[in-house]
């Protein structure tokens, strides 16, 4: 989405008669990165693809988990210091699933789906970066190994 | 065959392109690219493909006036 995310919003559809615990995880933009002040990031997709691929990864989190709701949503275009550029809401029975869920969503939205960032620094440069670079290791662009 | 690249890629290709030349596979159409601009040869080897029906493998045989989306490597979050 291009616009800011309503972390109160998205946070009231994540409670569940069923759930005894919501997760919430929010990615946001810091000041700085490896040592360089940050200016903001911008953010660009392949969206057909990228909601394609989350809507699978929250599909396959829920079943694995057993959760009544699995939420996510990701910003594209420029986002500032502090603003929110992921957010991922798991809600469980209880806490272990919806935290473990949250945490394999945003690995694999952060590894697999089709998302760049670019950061734009204080000094006027730019670099696209933090690249997944799990084909170095497996052998394969789309082999991943998770945090 | 229309090429879409995307982020880092677009430091060595035009964003959208036409290939005129025969493309049969994700091989060949590696070649091509590399034919265009070899500097890009490290990201490549490190990028997946598309079409609009998703990720294709080495196996997939491309169509004619097929829109193929070359995808780098995720930094998203």
């Amino acid at each position: 989405m291009d616009r800011p995310i309503d972390l109160v919003g998205l946070l009231a559809a994540g409670h569940h008669p069923a759930a005894g615990a919501v997760v919430l995880f929010s990615g946001e933009v810091r000041e700085r990165n490896n040592g360089r002040e940050v200016a903001f990031l911008e953010y660009e997709a392949h969206v057909p693809l990228a909601e394609k691929m989350i809507g699978e990864i929250l599909a396959e989190a829920k079943e694995r988990w057993n959760l009544s709701v699995s939420i996510a949503q990701h910003r594209v275009g420029r986002v500032e210091i502090g603003e929110t550029a992921v957010v991922v809401i798991t809600a469980s029975p209880h806490r272990g699933e919806a935290y473990a869920a949250s945490r394999h969503i945003i690995d694999r939205i952060k590894h697999e789906a089709p998302i760049w960032k670019c950061e734009h620094y204080q000094d006027g440069t730019k670099e696209w970066g933090n690249n997944c670079n799990c084909q170095a290791v497996t052998g394969d662009a789309a082999k991943h190994i998770y945090e | 065959m229309t090429i879409h690249v995307y982020a880092g890629l677009k430091d060595y290709f035009q964003p959208e392109f036409e290939l005129t030349e025969e493309v049969g596979n994700i091989d060949q159409l590696k070649a091509c690219l590399l034919a265009i601009n070899d500097q890009a040869a490290k990201l490549l080897a490190a990028c997946r493909f598309a079409v609009a029906d998703g990720f294709i493998d080495s196996t997939y045989k491309f169509k004619a006036h097929e829109i193929v989306i070359v995808v780098p490597p995720s930094s998203g979050g």
